[in-house]
């Protein structure tokens, strides 16, 4: 006797693959298309050429709004992991009756629809002038971005054990002392890692900044947006190449912070 | 009424395990192992971690398809039947109650994927719960359970559809001492009542030798000896069951000649003459040997027929219903002793010397070193 | 107050902080949060009621303006196709992945959660040149002789369903992965043994105990998709326009401010509502792409 062939793990096997087939292959796809000759994108791609990437990087436009949402994303990452990380660290070892609401406006910005915190920034900076402007930028985005900081240090400070700190303090550290000297070291990897996820999410976020961007101020998403509504041009998978290159970097950057961690 | 009939129809399969060898990669779970269970026999597979109990259960059980080998149940090649049709019983460890389910819908489980109809199959899983003393607990979650009344549910669930063979893997190590004893109790008086024949995976010892008509002894995969419980603790077969079942105190002795007796050299320099039944594995002259005695069987000072030895006692610890003397030979082995009757006892001190006898037919003989 | 398991998530033990530097620690966050969260939203809302004079004329116009009315329908049919096609999707990837082991396992996860760290307007970009009248999948069908002309895709509903759902589909799979994986593998064999076939073991056992994490999941996926922008925007047609597209139509080119808000307060209030209904079941923290 034979052990029986399992057709329904093959079966779901092949499923699962074919899902996942159908979730990188439209990210991979743009690679090659990024090196096609065809002026016009079309499939399949020919011939090899680096001009796309080229014209990415001697265009004015193309650069200043790539220039512009590094800058944003940042300083979203610096302000949302320094203030997120002093929200978490007040929540875990603080004595405060604000837990309920700190955690419903924390998971205001995932609810509440992008779209309508965008036409309300919108209205809002525009009178008071931040509309289309770096400080309007990173105050938005750090709103967006102060959720996932939250919950990844919150994570990380909860596996510190509070006695930690009672040690230190009870040798003559003061409380602060006590915090950079035992605490911040051991959660430095999971900060390290919600600023990389902060300056990505910023880097990449379309909507807000669709709404926020100025006639000359406009973040990379935008110019994107635009370009691919319009007229749809090659030098469009060149950038998308490249930020899926850099979703790798930040991804792999994680994971290398991750092992590292004590506080896994 | 309806456990009257299941005592009736359940009676139990004989299992017949053969050459089964499982490997994963480069591991080799189970080597070539054979056992032969009669029907309505009670068999515990003890054995160190990793030795492959549980794929030894899991082969039974359907979960694992063996790399080679064949299992049969009352003669009936089940070696790859998907599990849900060998009809077998299982316990597992941590009680595997569905959490959605009440603790009736848990019983009636089994019935309803056979089709039975609502109001019998609650009937029988009333029963069925009767027969553990949960009679009335049907409406309740498992969550509203102790750990030792979910197992019992467990058990409930296991039986309710008479299958022949009951499977469990370390049923009772969830519970604390005192319920892991009165589950025990329970578990043996529903063997004695359904006549089921039952696999018992522990790594328990005390468990195994109480509960058991036999037990299989692993180790790295292969049976290292299968027998009832007083086979292996009074003759072990080899050194590590003799070392794993039980306490025992092991010397190092050099065989020097083998005939109608045994002469062996121990290592303080006496000769001692040991009937030739002594050697439980064969023996030649020149080989090294080990002696083997169970603590309990040495007698403090001179008795009945056998070797005295003399013991630098270290530590004499008080241990209830005996005495334990832990001292050391002239080569400075180890040795330990066991003796009843406290009281008496108390004008010994660390540091005295004394003597015990032991017996000639307490002491074993296996080849090799310890 | 929240239930016991989430709320030690916030406290510990041993040495507190003074009620002072906590204050000080929390105040940059609910300054931030209030003034550039909270107050726009307000803001906003009291807008759709009080321009241009006190009341709710703006409601009325989306309610009873049929062609608002098959906005607001279209959007919530689309949400819910996104929804459904998402489950069917990522449940399997999802269960896939729980039983998955070693590089099989790390695989699998890194095909979930790369594209939730990747831009929305790559994966958008992408389905546009993938739905292109000269794009692969027509380059495919052609090749393959399933049709002579090419398709119309781009600019389709369809396009837009497909396009959402897979830039959503790991908010649905690493919910419905983290309940899977929260279910002992011994529940599954336990119901073998008892005599369930596989698809009965499912059904019985592993997808009544899995619910959680696809109700948490589709409600991530439906909400998120009822106020979706940027893919409705470049792949949909304006005749088919979603909520959000016609809001930024009201702002950027119709200027009506009013019925703007109102738009966006029908949107918000229909979100926060169910978010506040589901708050037990809704588990955000799953989210971080911990698949390990
Ligand atoms: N699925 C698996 N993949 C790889 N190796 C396995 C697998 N299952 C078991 N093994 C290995 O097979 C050997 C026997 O394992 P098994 O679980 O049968 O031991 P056991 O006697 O039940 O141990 P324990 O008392 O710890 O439960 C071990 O070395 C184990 O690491
Ligand atoms: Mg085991």
């Amino acid at each position: 006797m034979k052990p029986p062939t399992d057709r329904g793990s093959l079966a779901l096997g092949a499923y699962v693959y074919a899902v996942l087939a159908f979730i990188i292959v439209p990210l991979v796809i743009v690679i090659p298309m990024s090196f096609s000759q065809n002026d016009y994108l079309a499939f399949p791609p020919s011939g090899f050429t680096l001009k796309w990437y080229a014209e990415y990087f001697d265009s004015r436009q193309w650069r200043a709004a790539t220039w512009l949402s590094v800058q944003v994303a940042l300083l979203t990452a610096l302000f949302a992991s320094v203030i997120g990380t002093a929200a978490t660290y007040a929540m875990i070892r603080g004595r405060s009756r604000l837990v309920t609401v700190f955690q419903i406006l924390l998971i205001g910005p995932i609810i509440v629809p992008h779209i309508a915190l965008a036409v309300g920034l919108y209205l809002f900076f525009q009178t008071i002038g931040l509309s289309g402007t770096i400080p309007g930028f990173v105050l938005a985005h750090t709103v967006l971005t102060l959720p996932f900081v939250v919950f990844t240090m919150a994570a990380a400070l909860g596996k510190v054990d509070a006695n930690l700190e009672a040690a230190a303090m009870s040798c003559g550290a003061s409380r602060f002392q006590a915090f950079r000297l035992v605490t911040l070291p051991l959660v430095l990897p999971s900060l390290a890692s919600s600023a990389l996820f902060a300056f990505i999410i910023s880097f990449d976020e379309p909507v807000v900044s669709f709404f926020l961007s100025g006639v000359r101020q406009k973040t990379l998403p935008r110019r994107m947006f635009e370009d691919i509504e319009q007229n749809l041009t090659p030098v469009i998978p060149a950038i998308a190449t490249l930020l899926i290159v850099l979703s790798i970097l930040i991804l792999l950057g994680a994971h290398v912070l991750r092992s590292r961690s004590v506080t896994r | 009424m309806n456990i009257a009939s299941a005592r009736q129809s359940a009676t139990g399969a004989s299992i017949r395990i053969s050459r089964l060898e499982k490997r994963f990669g480069a591991v080799s779970a189970v080597d070539g192992v054979d056992i032969d269970i009669a029907a309505g026999e009670f068999v515990a597979l003890l054995g160190p971690s990793g030795s492959g109990k549980t794929t030894i259960l899991m082969s039974v059980a359907g979960f694992e398809f063996p790399t080679s080998g064949t299992i049969h149940v009352d003669s009936e090649d089940l070696t790859y039947v998907p599990s849900n049709r060998r009809n077998l019983g299982m316990v597992f460890q941590n009680y595997t109650l569905f959490p959605h389910l009440s603790i009736l819908d848990n019983v009636a489980f089994p019935l309803k994927m056979r089709g039975l109809r609502t109001a019998e199959r609650h009937a029988r899983a009333e029963a069925a719960l009767a027969t553990v003393r949960l009679a009335g607990y049907g409406h309740r979650r498992p969550n509203e359970l102790s750990g030792g009344q979910q197992q019992r549910v467990a058990l409930a669930r296991a039986i309710v559809y008479q299958p022949r063979v009951l499977l469990m893997d370390e049923p009772l190590s969830a519970l604390d001492k005192n319920l892991r004893e009165d589950m025990q109790l329970e578990i043996k008086r529903l063997h004695a009542e359904l006549g089921i024949t039952v696999i018992f995976v522990t790594h328990d010892q005390s468990e195994a030798l109480t509960m058991a008509d036999r037990i299989a002894v692993l180790r790295d995969g292969k049976i290292q000896q299968i027998g009832p419980a007083r086979q292996l603790y009074e003759r072990p077969t080899n050194l590590f069951t003799a070392g794993f079942i039980g306490e025992m105190n092991f010397v190092d002795v050099a065989v020097q000649s083998v005939g109608d007796d045994i002469s062996v050299a121990l290592p303080w320099g006496e000769t001692w003459r040991l009937p030739a039944t002594a050697a439980v594995e064969r023996l030649a002259a020149g080989e090294a040997a080990v002696l083997a005695v169970r603590p309990e069987r040495l007698q403090l000072g001179a008795g009945s027929p056998g070797q005295v030895v003399t013991v630098t006692l270290s530590d004499i610890v008080y241990a209830g219903s005996a005495l334990l003397l832990i001292g050391r030979l002239p080569d400075g082995t180890e040795m330990r002793a066991r003796i009843p009757g406290a009281s008496q006892l108390s004008s010994l001190a660390p540091g005295d010397v004394a003597s015990f006898t032991i017996p000639t037919e307490a002491m074993l003989l296996y080849r090799g070193k310890r | 107050m929240m239930e016991a398991g989430r709320s030690h998530f916030w406290h510990s033990d041993g040495r507190q902080l003074s009620g002072l530097s906590t204050l000080l620690l929390l105040l940059p966050f609910f300054a931030i949060i209030a003034f550039v969260f909270v107050y726009p939203i307000l803001q906003l809302l009291v807008i759709s009621v009080l321009e241009p004079h006190p009341t709710l004329d703006n409601y009325a116009r989306v309610v009873e303006n049929p062609v608002h009315m098959r906005v607001l329908m279209r959007t919530l049919w689309t949400a819910t196709l996104v929804t459904a096609l998402s489950v069917v999707l990522g449940f399997p990837v999802a269960y896939y992945m729980s039983r998955a082991k070693g590089t099989v396992a790390a695989l699998v996860a890194v095909c979930v959660i790369l594209p939730l760290w990747s831009s929305v307007l790559v994966r958008t970009a992408a389905w546009s040149f993938l739905f292109q009248r000269n794009g692969l999948i027509n380059s495919a069908l052609m090749a393959l002789g399933l049709t002579s002309e090419p398709f119309k895709l781009l600019y389709t509903q369809s396009a837009v369903v497909i396009a959402m759902a897979h830039v959503l589909l790991p908010f649905m799979i690493l919910p419905i992965y983290g309940a899977l994986r929260s279910i002992p593998n011994d529940y599954g064999r336990a119901a073998a043994v008892l005599g369930a076939t596989r698809l009965r073991t499912f059904l019985e056992v592993i997808l009544p105990l899995s619910l959680p994490g696809v109700v948490s999941g589709s409600l991530l996926v439906f909400l998120t998709a009822l106020g979706f922008f940027i893919t409705p925007a470049l792949l949909g047609s304006p005749q088919e326009m979603m909520i959000s597209t016609l809001v930024s139509k009201q702002i950027r080119e119709v200027l009506d401010w009013p019925f703007a808000a109102a738009l966006v307060g029908v949107l918000t209030v229909f979100v926060t509502l169910l978010a506040i209904v589901f708050s037990k079941t809704l588990r955000f923290d799953r989210l971080m792409g911990n698949a390990s």
